[in-house]
């Protein structure tokens, strides 16, 4: 098979992740976290049942590690005003109540799994860091609103 | 009457400039101890430092929202947050500077036909930029990144430099070397 061959099935795998599964989710660390979750801890290998029988089980690992890739760097490049937002809409959308859920980030720090494997890791570091910072603002705030004026 | 000053003090800013090299130097060491990431797991293997990351970390943009919210502890893990991360940045440019440093004089050992020029040229960013990795190292320490994206910029600038000089030279010293074994 030639190159291009080889690069449409996932290039099309990878169009079809973003406009059918990652396009309905509310922001990019919910996208980040899904595309985490499809991630195998034992291998490092990406599953994912639709876009596998849709494309090539390789082609669709291919695109879900691209997209995951693609994700995290847009993440990590974030302002912390942003993924203040971003996390503020992550939990507010998430069907646990976002004040546990804070706790749990907290205290387990989950994100950390969230992290593709083949990427910088001083970026990898700014990410956490930044995530670490706004659960630490979103604490904040959420004692603030709580506080009798 | 002048010599006897002027000769201490060039002493001390030498001695200064050889001990801000050293601790460039030694920036890359320990890396794995202080991080909570895994910096130096495959250190040939992992890709390059986007440009976001120096504009990020060493820009004001995030000091400046996190002051705004007025409250000393979330600026102080602010602070110490955004050190660390700046720290891990300075370790990992200056492994990867010594690593393409120590691959250029394997390739000069095989290497028939080297220009000295372009090799002096090298020798002296290689030592600019582990001057400026201790430079970095010292002042993110005392004071954190935020008023030295500049120095962060030059420094991330011409590593790539660096590392894409050694690339040509290598190609070129590999497509020497190509005839030669062809003719063996």
């Amino acid at each position: 098979m030639t190159v291009a061959g080889k690069l449409v099935p996932v290039q099309a795998a990878y169009d079809d992740l973003l406009q059918r599964s990652l396009a309905k989710l509310p922001g990019d660390l919910a996208r980040l976290i899904y595309l985490a979750s499809t991630r195998d801890y034992n291998t490092g290998t990406y599953h994912h049942d639709g876009l596998a029988a849709r494309f090539r089980p390789d082609a669709a690992g291919k695109a879900l590690g691209i997209a995951h890739r693609d994700i995290f760097y847009r993440l990590s490049a974030y302002s912390l005003e942003q993924l203040v937002e971003e996390l503020e809409l992550y939990l507010n959308s998430s069907h646990e109540s976002p004040a546990d859920v804070l706790q749990i980030w907290q205290k387990l720090e989950p994100y950390r799994v969230a992290i593709p494997l083949d990427v910088n890791p001083a970026m990898a570091r700014l990410f956490l860091s930044n995530v670490r910072l706004a659960l630490a603002i979103w604490r904040h705030r959420q004692k603030q609103a709580l506080e009798p004026r | 009457m002048m010599g006897a000053p002027l000769t201490i003090l060039a002493s001390f800013t030498l001695l200064g400039i050889l001990l801000l090299m050293v601790r460039g130097f030694s920036a890359a060491r320990g890396a794995n101890l202080e991080s909570d990431y895994p910096l130096f797991d495959y250190p040939a293997d992992y890709p390059p430092c986007p440009c976001q990351f120096v504009a990020r970390v060493f820009s004001n943009d995030d000091s400046r929202y996190v002051l705004a919210i007025n409250s000393p502890a979330l600026a102080k893990l602010f602070q110490r947050e955004r050190k660390q991360v700046a720290l891990a940045w300075v370790r990992q440019t200056s492994a990867a500077i010594q690593r393409t440093m120590r691959e250029h004089k394997q390739v000069s050992r095989t290497s028939h036909d080297l220009d000295a020029g372009t090799e002096f040229k090298l020798l002296l960013l290689y030592s600019e930029l582990i001057l400026l990795c201790g430079v970095l190292f010292v002042a993110v320490g005392s004071v954190g990144p935020l008023g030295l994206r500049r120095l962060a910029d030059y420094a991330e600038t011409h590593s790539q430099r660096l590392a894409t000089v050694h690339q040509t030279v290598k190609t070129a010293a590999g497509s020497r070397e190509l005839p030669r074994a062809g003719a063996a």
